[in-house]
């Protein structure tokens, strides 16, 4: 909102530099966003509050500024030159809506000549922003920015017969506004209508047809109040955003209608006019002044501070309270009608805190009485996990919450996706159900910038319908490798990237969280190639998928490196308990250790081996670790090579090398038996 | 045969050569053997051929046997103490070749800002709460004092699942839910996603990061909020950084405030500068007393208890940390700008 410094001082005696008048604005909540001198004008763009409707016009800022500098605002008087004629002769106003309409004042201005307004007028308006029209448009607008009152002038020889009636819209019709828009009405919408169509949507626009022109000598000056959930919701509706809505939608005050129907008709004078007798005020329910009852003890204890009565006596009888003293430090406030902010006592703590300055309440730390454990290690668990993949090399990146479903469609995810009603965009207008598509599109777009490998993870919510009318949010962990691994020196030549990077994250993730019962199974899923992915398992539940992304997919997003990518359920795998954490005694005797490499069918996956190998029951065998995997033509056709390390260890003494030669002779007939193995 | 004397003097001329060849330390042993071993060393031998000669032979010879082998053994001994001082090992070629870095990866800017928010609330006694990001209008506006179609809701532009659901625009709806379920005294903070109805621009998206604090209790101040928030902002920004409080509007609370702290960018000193424009203040988080109509949407007796709030943005207060002049960079996930953040 623009506030000119020349136009407050119409309302009020200032003479502080411009710079200082900012602060002083600053201080009580009217931000100044910038200060523009213009000529000998400042104008102040300053913030304004949906709860403020007051502020919208010089008049209210100038309240303020009196109030903090101890001014008063000065009264101006609005003399008219009346015809005989009464305007009740000429104009029957009939609220038929008083809920939509409580209040409707109108004056009739006769012979006025239309023409450009003269320079004082010009430039109240230029300084906020307006564009001078005619005289009598530029005094509307000059009373609605003085006032913060939208008023509405019509060229009355266009009026239909003399009843002007403030009705709902009928359905079907339309009217044809002053920006020259045709505009369909709907029945919910108030109007103002003369005896036949509505010449104006209600505190929003008026109509081309009854609007002032040239030609226009005669003019009806509406000057009322309306609903401001009605005044929104039909601006709303029709994607019109005006001076007049703006101001009705946050709350005129009914008690300056009058005032402004006055005001403006005395200005219309100016220009040749003359005023109907008797001001048209109809007012069906006089809205009573609210009252709140404030205590000097409520101020101090919400504040922390000791305030003088006397000032806050001062302060908002400066902001027009009427305070009556109810008992020692207690007060009733009776509110004006212009400030419809001021509900609850607190609304006038706020008021005394303003002008007290809030620079000058004090600071102090806020007590602490008691501290609370967390109710679980949910986010502790995220962190460790993100290290964990910190550790291993991967960048963390965070995607939007939305995706674009017809793109998304082709990952059949098997979520039924949520919608957005009313999206920013179509590549926008969904929620995602997974965080594989965001992780694809990273590596295409750090691909086409000089990267030559990209590792990334995202942790962040899938959204999905659950069913009909539940709809899920879930945690998901998200990994993606592709291309050079990074970290290549003069020592090292550089590599790809393999499926092994990825499963090697996930392992760890499980290990250093605790989740000890990992497996994995294979899974067609569409995510990925034909047998080219696992399930993971912990506790025999399934928490994830992990495998080498699906060559079609890949390729839809020009993604042309084979990429291996992991989803996981958060929400699944960190709600399960994990290992709880105790200490192992460090051994006080010596291991020793045996390898054994042997030829399997290489039908034979490494996990079934291991799993034989789990299953052994040998004395002392503390440990395994398969440290080699060969495949080649020196073996024999349909053979694989394993080596595997065996670890012993008796707790209380040194073991024997016959113990040891024993359980590897146990050892191998074992696996001879189960596994089928031939040694080498 | 030659006598005894010639092979003293033979043996001498032989390890005074030998000796000058001893590289390391088992060559002094094989020397020490050579010449000192027990049955066949040179010298040994000597002393028993010696220990076959009358007394007249005897004469003379024994003393330079003597003389032989203890100047044989400090030799050796000195030479052994020379090469251990100084072991044979392997050495580099070129020590200016750099070193073998590991790659760590990087934590998102706004998981890194975040978490420094949080340490400095944990460190006052707050516990971080978290909230659905899917809610209910009731939630995010109704129970947090938005009447229905008030112009206040103008500035929270809501993105809409239904006309039951949206996505919140802020992370007050979770002040509601832990106030519906916890009494007082209330501690929190409330880092999260949130969502507007914003066209993308330099400093605008649809989706971003917020935290929110909120305390609960009997005798809660403003003054309390003041002293509270300047600790913060000091702890993020360090201690001389220059905050002033101003009168604002939020329907949530009451009395409501915005804090701005001094331009880091050009200390006011700068009438164009692109972050501040030139007024010398960054506006930077909204708070307040908590409204007594929340209090009571939650069944909080606001006579007994008063409490404060305050939101920041992450996003926006990162990117005047750390001049980021795109907030878009947070989201396009570019590479060279996330590992930067790795140094932080």
């Amino acid at each position: 909102m623009k506030i000119s410094y020349a136009w407050l001082k119409e309302f009020v005696n200032l003479n502080l530099p411009p710079e200082e008048l900012a602060g002083c604005l600053n201080q009580i909540g009217l931000m100044v966003e910038s200060a523009t001198a213009a000529g000998e004008d400042t104008v102040f763009e300053i913030e304004t509050y949906a709860n403020r409707p007051d502020t919208l016009g010089h008049l209210g800022v100038a309240r303020e500024l009196a109030t903090l500098l101890d001014l008063s605002l000065k009264t101006r008087n609005w003399p008219l030159k009346e015809l005989p004629q009464a305007t009740s002769g000429m104009v029957d106003i009939n609220i038929l809506d008083p809920q939509l309409c409580p209040r409707y004042c109108g004056l009739v201005v006769k012979g006025v000549k239309v023409g450009p307004s003269p320079d004082w007028l010009k430039k109240r308006l230029e300084a906020v922003g307006l564009r001078p029209i005619n005289n009598v448009v530029d005094v509307s607008n000059y009373v609605c920015f003085s006032l913060g009152q939208p008023i509405h002038t019509f060229d009355l020889a266009k009026l239909k017969g003399s009843k002007i009636k403030i009705r709902k819209a009928r359905k079907g019709e339309t009217i044809r506004t002053l920006e020259g828009q045709t505009v369909e009405l709907e029945p919910e919408m108030l109007v103002i209508a003369d005896e036949t169509t509505p010449v104006a949507i209600a505190g929003v626009i008026g109509g081309e047809e009854s609007g002032i022109t040239e030609s226009t000598t005669d003019v009806f000056i509406e000057s009322a109040n309306f609903n401001p959930v009605s005044i929104r919701l039909t601006a709303k509706k029709l994607g019109l955003s005006t001076d007049a809505s703006y101001r009705f939608e946050r709350g005129a005050d009914p008690n300056a209608a009058p005032t402004a129907a006055v005001m403006a008709a005395s200005l219309l004078c100016e220009f040749g006019g003359r005023v109907s007798r008797g001001l048209l005020d109809v007012y069906p329910a006089p809205r009573k002044p609210r009252s709140i009852t404030l205590r000097l003890r409520r101020i101090n204890e919400l504040l922390g501070l000791e305030i003088e009565p006397e000032f806050v006596v001062k302060t908002l009888t400066g902001l027009g309270l009427k305070l009556k003293e109810q008992g020692p430090q207690v007060w009733t406030a009776e509110i004006p009608s212009y400030r419809v902010d001021l509900e609850r006592e607190a609304d006038l703590v706020e008021e005394v805190a303003r002008f007290y300055g809030y620079d000058r309440i004090p600071s102090a730390i806020t007590p602490v009485k008691s501290f609370e454990l967390p109710a679980d290690r949910v986010r502790d668990r995220v962190w460790r996990l993100k290290e964990v993949l910190f550790h291993h090399g991967f960048d963390e990146v965070i995607n939007f919450s939305f995706t674009d479903p017809e793109k998304e469609q082709s990952w059949q995810t098997g979520c039924r996706p949520i919608r957005l009603q009313n999206p920013i965009s179509a590549k926008l207008s969904a929620l995602r159900t997974s965080l594989l598509p965001g992780l694809v599109e990273n590596a295409v777009w750090n691909f086409n910038r000089e990267a030559e490998g990209v590792h990334i993870f995202e942790v962040g919510n899938i959204y999905y319908w659950e069913q009909e009318e539940t709809h899920r949010e879930n945690l998901n962990l998200g990994i993606l490798t592709t291309g050079l691994r990074s970290g290549r020196t003069w020592k090292e030549a550089e590599k790809e990237t393999d499926f092994y990077v990825l499963k090697g994250a996930v392992e760890d993730i499980c290990y250093y969280l605790g989740y000890d019962q990992l497996s994995f199974e294979p899974v067609e899923h569409p995510f990925f190639e034909p047998g080219q992915a696992l399930r993971i398992q912990v506790k025999n539940e399934p928490v994830g998928l992990l495998g080498l992304l699906n060559g079609n997919l890949a390729r839809s997003y020009d993604l042309e490196r084979p990429a291996y990518c992991a989803e996981i359920d958060l929400n699944e795998l960190l709600r399960k308990q994990p290992r709880a954490f105790s200490f192992q005694p460090v051994p006080r005797y010596p291991g020793t250790s045996r390898d054994l490499s042997f030829l399997v069918e290489d039908s034979l996956s490494y996990q079934q081996i291991q799993q034989q190998l789990q299953k052994l029951n040998i004395p002392y065998l503390e440990n395994f670790l398969i440290y080699d995997r060969f495949q080649g033509k020196s073996l024999p056709p349909g053979k694989v090579s394993f080596s595997v390390r065996f670890y012993f260890r008796h707790s209380a003494r040194t073991l024997q090398t016959e113990e040891v030669d024993r359980a590897m002779q146990e050892i191998t007939s074992q696996l001879k038996s189960t596994l089928k193995i031939q040694l080498r | 045969m030659s006598s005894l004397l010639e092979k003293i003097d033979h043996y001498r001329r032989l390890f005074a050569d030998q000796v000058t060849r001893v590289k390391e330390a088992r060559e002094v042993e094989e020397l020490r053997q050579a010449f000192l071993g027990r049955k066949k060393g040179h010298l040994t031998l000597l002393f028993e051929e010696f220990k076959t000669l009358g007394p007249e032979e005897k004469k003379g010879a024994g003393r330079q046997l003597n003389e032989l082998k203890s100047e044989i053994q400090n030799r050796l001994a000195e030479l052994e103490q020379k090469l251990q001082a100084r072991p044979r090992v392997k050495q580099l070629e070129d020590l200016t070749l750099p070193g073998r870095q590991l790659y760590w990866g990087a934590p998102h800017p706004i998981t890194l800002f975040q978490r420094e928010i949080e340490r400095i609330f944990i460190s006052m006694g707050f516990s971080v709460e978290e909230g659905p990001e899917i809610e209910t209008d009731y939630y995010n506006f109704e129970a947090l004092n938005f009447p229905p179609h008030h112009p206040a809701r103008d500035s929270w532009d809501t993105l809409y699942i239904n006309d039951k659901l949206l996505l919140r625009t802020h992370t007050s709806p979770v002040q509601i839910r832990v106030m519906e379920k916890k009494k007082p005294p209330i501690r929190i903070i409330i880092p999260g996603k949130v969502f507007r109805r914003e066209t993308p621009d330099p400093t605008h998206l649809p989706m971003f990061y917020q935290v929110e604090g909120l305390v609960v209790d009997r005798g809660i101040t403003f003054a309390h909020l003041k002293g509270t928030l300047e600790y913060f902002i000091k702890a993020l920004f360090g201690e001389k950084i220059k905050l002033r409080f101003r009168p604002s509007f939020f329907p949530f609370t009451e009395p409501s405030a915005e804090v701005d702290i001094e331009c880091i960018v050009c200390g006011g000193q700068d009438a164009a500068c692109r972050v501040c424009g030139g007024s010398g203040w960054k506006e930077i988080l909204g708070a307040g007393m908590v409204d007594p109509q929340v209090f009571k949407n939650v069944n909080i007796d606001p006579e007994v208890y008063s409490g404060w709030a305050f939101g920041l943005g992450i996003d926006r207060t990162a990117m005047f940390a750390f001049q980021i002049p795109e907030i878009r960079h947070f989201y396009e996930n570019d590479l060279r700008f996330l590992r930067q953040f790795n140094r932080r």
